[in-house]
């Protein structure tokens, strides 16, 4: 049994229009996979494919307007879904570690570093405020922060982005987490600082045997870092597999025409569009979700693609898969 | 350290802004069309009467060297005498200043205790119970003049009910007012042990302290409201609940970073209240210095309402010292 477990994931967001009609849209669309401990999972898809939505959940932190219709998501056995509010709470931070993407706003203002690092150990277990202390120290050393005990006392403001990141590192990690989402990590960060983090993270995450489930834009940072990929398109996985199958051949037509728009790197977020509008979730298109923009679309795409497994974990949901 | 030199920097600029406001004080009450000579000569005066008065108050000189005239007595530490009453203007502002204060103060201290929990509490439970009754009672607080909102509750409490004492003043008629300590009668009884003059003083504050509570608390509660849901939607407030932080945890840091940008609003209507305090010392016959200073206004008495102002002045300025000082103490962002 894997770690984490995703399965049928839907979720939608529920809300009305200006003339009181219901309007929903489909967010997330049967969204299935597995994690196993130790293992990089990256999860690629351009803006409003659902990346940051499936995290959310993972994390049970989704807020009205969005809600779960259907779906479970199995963490070590558990079923998270229906786990208690303070159960939840207390997974968040000490099991399940979350690094995200605006380090120095996600930072309390208020708080120095060293108080938001024991203020998070101590709202996951009875700990001397003396052993925290040392143990924040110890873990601002340990994510490369130079000078930890005087940054200890230090406020966020005072801090740049790649120490902030590496601050927020510091506080997934500093409970000792055996799940860690880390939801665009480096997106806004230099890119020397970007490379930084991102070998921090790899250290951090193959050092701790850390399930990671890695959300980013960047193609070129799932290929380096990562072991298996899933890629999204309008709340679906449309294609997953290890980095090397896929990215060697890939077989969902999406996930063909992504990595070949990419020859060595390419950043999702300014091209969002290649290839089409991003797709309208309150309408989405019976059967595929890719069926509007899919080059190869045929009238069969009018009904549920099926799952066409290539072996060894590599599979694609598509009628019409490209050759090999 | 900080603190030392915020100080400094204020005091450092308190002379220019306070020359600033002397100035066009000095220039809108003699632009204002009052002809304070008349006014001062009475209706029985004869023309002679009144180029005389004109005289005495320097009037007749050009507007520039009464202004020299002014500031050069000021200089020496006198705001010199008011026109109508010839006593001293500090002495006239000072006798009066406790009574403003304490029902500002008053007033002002029980509408932010009800503001400020009921805007977080709002924001917490959007839509909630506590959300509409809060938008009820700032919608009151902002809709209803302050001179109704008065005569309303008098009308209903003194008049219609008989719980109210009679809006007359800041004792009962047979209460003996306690020696002059501080000034406020409620505080001076408390102080010597007069339980009987702090009973009535207390009552007498009640009416216009909720009259000055509300007026503050409307803008105040929609303000915390504002701000409190911007930090709950905030990325730390988001992060921190990705860290499983507990609720308590979560609702200190959430009054922490709403308490910032409050305060500092706070301290701005608070300053607001001493201009709306005018109507109601009128109402309630306290006797306060906005009243006093409204008065000299319409009478046309320069000498008191520019030592109003200058003193009004003085008010701010140390109101938002203390406001700046509290949120550079809640807020390192501040101490820099």
């Amino acid at each position: 049994m894997s770690l984490l477990e995703i399965d049928n994931l839907h979720v939608h967001f529920l809300s009305r229009d200006r003339l009181g009609e219901p309007r929903r849209a489909r967010a997330l669309n049967g969204v299935t996979f597995s994690l196993d401990r130790g293992e990089i999972i990256g999860l690629v898809g351009e803006t409003g494919a659902g990346k940051s939505l499936t995290a959310q959940s993972v994390m049970g932190m989704l807020r009205p307007p969005a809600h779960r219709i259907a779906g479970t998501i199995t963490f070590d056995g558990r079923d998270l879904a229906t786990l208690p509010d303070a159960e939840m709470n207390a997974m968040r931070g000490s099991r399940i570690g979350m690094v995200v993407q605006s380090p120095m706003t996600s930072l309390d203002p208020t708080a120095r570093i060293g108080a938001q690092l024991v203020r998070i150990q101590q709202a996951h277990g009875k700990i001397p405020r003396q052993q925290a202390e040392e143990r924040a120290i110890a873990m601002l050393r340990e994510v490369g922060i130079p000078d930890a005990p005087r940054r200890f006392a230090a406020w966020p403001h005072e801090l740049s982005g790649g120490m902030a990141q590496r601050v927020l590192i510091a506080m997934a990690l500093i409970n000792d987490p055996v799940l860690l989402i880390a939801d665009e990590p480096t997106t806004g960060l230099d890119v020397t600082v970007q490379a930084q983090i991102l070998e921090l993270l790899k250290r951090e995450m193959t050092a701790r045997g850390l399930a990671t489930l890695l959300i980013t834009h960047d193609l070129g940072i799932v290929a380096q870092y990562c072991d298996r990929v899933a890629a999204m398109f309008a709340g679906t996985i449309v294609e997953e597999g290890s980095v090397a199958d896929v990215f060697a051949a890939p077989r969902h037509p999406y996930t063909a025409r992504l990595i070949a728009s990419a020859p060595d790197r390419v950043d999702l977020s300014s091209r969002a569009q290649f290839a089409g509008a991003p797709p309208d979730l309150t309408a989405l298109p019976e059967g595929c979700v890719y069926r509007d923009r899919c080059p190869r679309a045929q009238s069969a795409c009018a009904i549920p693609p099926p799952k066409a497994d290539f072996g060894n974990g590599h599979a694609a949901f598509c009628h019409f898969p490209e050759p090999a | 350290m900080a603190v030392l030199r915020l100080l400094i920097r204020r005091l450092f600029f308190a002379l220019p802004i306070l020359f600033g406001i002397l100035l066009l004080t000095f220039l809108l009450v003699r632009l204002s069309g009052n002809d304070p000579a008349g006014v001062l000569a009475g209706p029985t005066a004869t023309g002679e009467d009144v180029i005389r008065i004109t005289k005495q108050l320097q009037l007749d000189k050009p507007v520039w060297q009464q202004f020299i005239a002014y500031v050069n007595t000021l200089a020496h530490g006198d705001l010199g005498r008011s026109w109508l009453s010839d006593k001293p203007v500090v002495r006239e502002l000072l006798i009066r200043l406790p009574a403003t204060l304490e029902m500002v103060i008053g007033g002002g201290i029980l509408g932010a205790l009800i503001a400020i929990p009921l805007g977080l509490r709002a924001a917490l439970r959007v839509n909630g119970i506590l959300d509409h009754s809060s938008r009820i009672l700032s919608l009151i607080g902002f809709g209803a003049p302050t001179i109704f909102l008065g005569l309303l509750l008098i009308y209903v409490f003194f008049y219609l009910f008989g719980w109210a004492p009679p809006p007359m003043g800041r004792l009962d008629l047979l209460t003996t007012a306690p020696p002059t300590i501080t000034g406020s009668y409620l505080i001076d009884a408390l102080l010597t042990g007069n339980w009987e003059a702090a009973r009535s003083a207390a009552a007498r504050l009640v009416l216009p302290c909720v009259c000055v509570a509300t007026v503050y608390a409307a803008p105040l509660i929609a303000q915390t409201r504002a701000v409190a849901m911007d930090v709950l939607a905030s990325d730390y407030a988001r992060y921190a609940r990705a860290c499983g932080l507990p609720p308590r945890d979560i609702r200190r840091m959430v009054w922490r970073n709403t308490a910032v940008p409050v305060i500092t609003y706070g301290a701005t209507e608070l300053v607001a209240l001493f201009g709306a305090a005018a109507v109601l010392e009128l109402i309630f016959s306290w006797g306060g210095v906005s009243q006093f200073g409204l008065m000299a206004i319409l009478k046309g008495d320069f000498a008191v309402v520019q030592g109003f102002t200058l003193l009004m002045s003085l008010i701010a300025m140390a109101i938002f010292a203390v406001a700046d000082i509290v949120v550079m103490s809640l807020d390192p962002r501040a101490r820099k």
